[in-house]
């Protein structure tokens, strides 16, 4: 019944010569959704940049697979084309490409790889002005360039939107509710919340529990030191948010 | 037949006055001679080999006939081949004529008055060998208050076959007071690759009071030719010159453009792009003089270098005694797109005046790793998107240009 989307077997990984991530393990099937939390600091980050392929991290041991398939060796690109969609935490701007332009790239790099036809530019201008409205971003914000002049919480609800575009099989949300008022951060949630079908798969990063609230997680591992340290059902958020990191960063 | 300085026959030739003319050319070229890395003006742009090469002077043909390029917009035609100009045309609206320059030179006083007649030869000594030659371009003439309702498109188009053609062309271009045009250039080619052919183009624009001329050009030369134009520009009180030019072509290439702010009111607005790979030189060299009060002048060149090219911009604001109250901006922008690209720039503000505004600034860099993987992270290949990243770096320069139908088709020959 359970089909294994994304193995991370004994993961090792540096950064500048310095190991980050020390023997990580994770599986996670078709349709789960499940949240690391950690202390700042613990390479939380590393880990999702190297799920997406981000140049400058060395993974020196271990494997990925992700359906099947050894996703480390793939480009940034590729991995994004087999469904892998990362909610960054800190966007990054684009000046001079325009949303739109970057999207329709996107979207139809994705639907070449999959053997479909290459969409539209009437419908897909329609489709991502009707997915804006669903994150509060309106059509005249939807031309301007990539992140330029954007807040905080609209940088976070435009990558919602990116995903709800793109559909991927396994989003990371990385820190998504960093810098997001209450408002905010319900848009996004509900957004993400709306993608969860079943079979569509998560990872949610995160250092509070408030996100969890609204997306509830099937599985929540604390990470410290470059593993994880402990793993539970969606209890376990609750506890960390009373007690705090304090007894995993003493287990160093 | 061989070299710059070639013994031919011009028509005209044994008129006095004339042969005068392009004696005085000959001599500040021969005087000056090719220009060396030790030419100031030059220092970055070395006009390779041209000395040793075996040019054949274009003369018409008549049975070339190439396919003429389509453009995207409606305009009337100036066509050439191989230097040589077709005089067969669009029909052009009233107040607009368009004459082969050799009659205005042969029954016109008044305008050929105007050839020569601020450009000191000794200081362009390709404009000086284009002086040596004088006869072949047209003399575009608007007059007062006309407005022109499309683009005047002159296209050069260039089939050197296996040759190394050489060609000198003048144009001389007046717009009568409060008259508004719009010129577009279009520098294209066909044949065979390996020619080498120099295309040497003076423009001499004057902009009568309250005249508007609009000014753009692509230069997609073959990519062993060389190109070089110089664009002179009188402005008189009000009137406003405002021009773009996208070079993409060409081995070596200079793009010129000296502006004379004469009168109080004047403005230009200078600005371009380049784009280059393999071992070209794309240079834009630019000299603003604001000679009266109140004149303004705005430049932003952005530039793409990769492989082992090389670009060059110089520019020049230079505010004379007397200019209160101007304003001279100046940015050039380079984008690096190999660790063998190079860019030399040389900006230069003479000020001499007091109530100016005045700045310029220059920055190269390369492409943003971090806006790379943001959207090789989305699926977009890195290839596509290192061209989005180029298109979006020379966007706000191109969208300086104001017809938008122009803007459009220069941001596709941009890719």
């Amino acid at each position: 019944m359970t089909t294994p989307l994304l193995e991370i077997e004994d993961l090792y990984a540096r950064v500048c010569d310095k190991e980050i991530v020390k023997g990580f393990n994770l599986t996670i099937n078709e349709g789960e959704v499940h949240a690391v939390m950690g202390p700042n600091g613990a390479g939380k980050s590393t880990l999702s940049n190297i799920l997406c392929g981000k140049p400058g991290y060395e993974v020196t041991s271990g494997s990925v697979r992700f359906k099947g398939k050894d996703l480390l060796a793939m480009s940034p690109e590729e991995r994004a084309r087999e469904g892998i969609f990362l909610a960054m935490q800190y966007p990054v701007e684009i000046p001079g490409v325009p949303v739109t332009t970057f999207l329709k790239h996107a979207v139809n790099a994705i639907r070449k790889h999959r053997g479909e036809p290459e969409l539209d530019t009437m419908d897909f201008v329609k489709m991502v002005r009707e997915e804006g409205r669903r994150f509060r971003l309106d059509a005249e914000m939807i031309k301007r360039p990539v992140n330029v002049g954007f807040s905080g919480g609209e940088k976070k609800r435009l990558e919602a939107l990116q995903m709800a575009v793109l559909k991927p099989d396994f989003a990371i949300l990385d820190e998504a509710d960093s810098g997001l008022d209450i408002d905010a951060l319900k848009v996004v949630a509900d957004g993400v919340g709306a993608l969860r079908d079943g079979k569509r798969s998560m990872l949610i990063i995160t250092h509070f529990q408030r996100l969890l609230d609204h997306i509830v997680p099937d599985f929540v591992h604390v990470y410290a030191d470059g593993r994880i340290v402990k793993s539970g059902g969606r209890e376990l958020a609750a506890e960390l948010e009373e007690k705090g990191y304090a007894e995993f960063e003493r287990a160093k | 037949m061989s070299g710059l300085l070639q013994q031919i026959s011009l028509p005209g030739g044994q008129i006095p006055w004339l042969d005068e003319m392009r004696r005085r050319g000959r001599a500040a070229f021969e005087a000056a001679g090719i220009p060396t890395a030790k030419t100031e003006a030059w220092k970055y742009t070395k006009p390779r080999e041209l000395g040793g090469d075996d040019f054949v002077l274009s003369l018409p043909r008549p049975d070339l006939r190439a396919p003429q390029p389509e453009l995207p917009f409606a305009a009337y035609r100036i066509y050439f081949e191989n230097g040589i100009f077709n005089p067969a045309q669009s029909v052009l609206p009233q107040g607009v004529e368009v004459l082969p320059l050799i009659e205005v030179i042969m029954f016109r006083p008044r305008e050929r008055a105007l050839i020569n007649a601020a450009l000191r030869l000794e200081d362009f000594p390709f404009a000086a060998l284009n002086s040596a030659y004088l006869n072949e371009g047209v003399f575009i003439h608007v007059d007062s208050r006309v407005e022109l309702k499309r683009p005047l498109a002159v296209i050069y188009h260039t089939d050197s076959a296996e040759q190394n053609l050489f060609y000198n062309l003048r144009n001389l271009i007046l717009l009568e007071e409060y008259a508004a045009a719009e010129l577009i250039e279009y520098h294209c080619y066909d044949g065979a690759l390996k020619s080498r052919y120099l295309a040497n183009i003076v423009n001499e624009v004057y902009l009568r009071r309250g005249a508007c001329l609009r000014h753009y050009k692509v230069q997609n030369e073959a990519f062993k030719a060389n190109h070089i134009a110089l664009n002179y520009v009188d402005a008189a009180a009000g009137a406003a010159y405002k021009a773009f030019c996208l070079q993409k072509g060409a081995n070596i290439a200079r793009n010129e453009t000296h502006v004379l702010l004469k009168e109080e009111g004047a403005s230009a607005e200078v600005n371009g792009a380049y784009l280059m790979n393999g071992w070209a030189t794309l240079d834009t060299t630019t000299d603003i003089e604001h000679l009266a009060p109140c004149t303004v002048s705005h430049q932003l060149v952005k530039g793409v270098i990769g492989g082992d090219a090389k670009g060059v911009f110089q520019g020049r604001i230079h505010i004379a005694p007397g200019a209160v109250r101007t304003e001279g901006n100046q940015l050039h922008k380079a984008l690096l797109l190999s660790d063998t690209a190079e860019v030399d720039v040389k900006p230069e503000l003479e000020i001499f005046a007091d109530d100016v505004k005045c700045s310029h600034g220059a920055a190269s860099g390369e492409l943003d790793e971090e806006q790379l993987f943001y959207m090789r992270s989305r699926g977009i290949g890195e290839e596509e998107a290192r061209r989005l990243l180029i298109d979006a770096y020379l966007d706000d320069a191109i969208s300086k240009i104001e017809d938008e139908k122009v803007a459009a088709w220069i941001k596709l020959m941009a890719k």
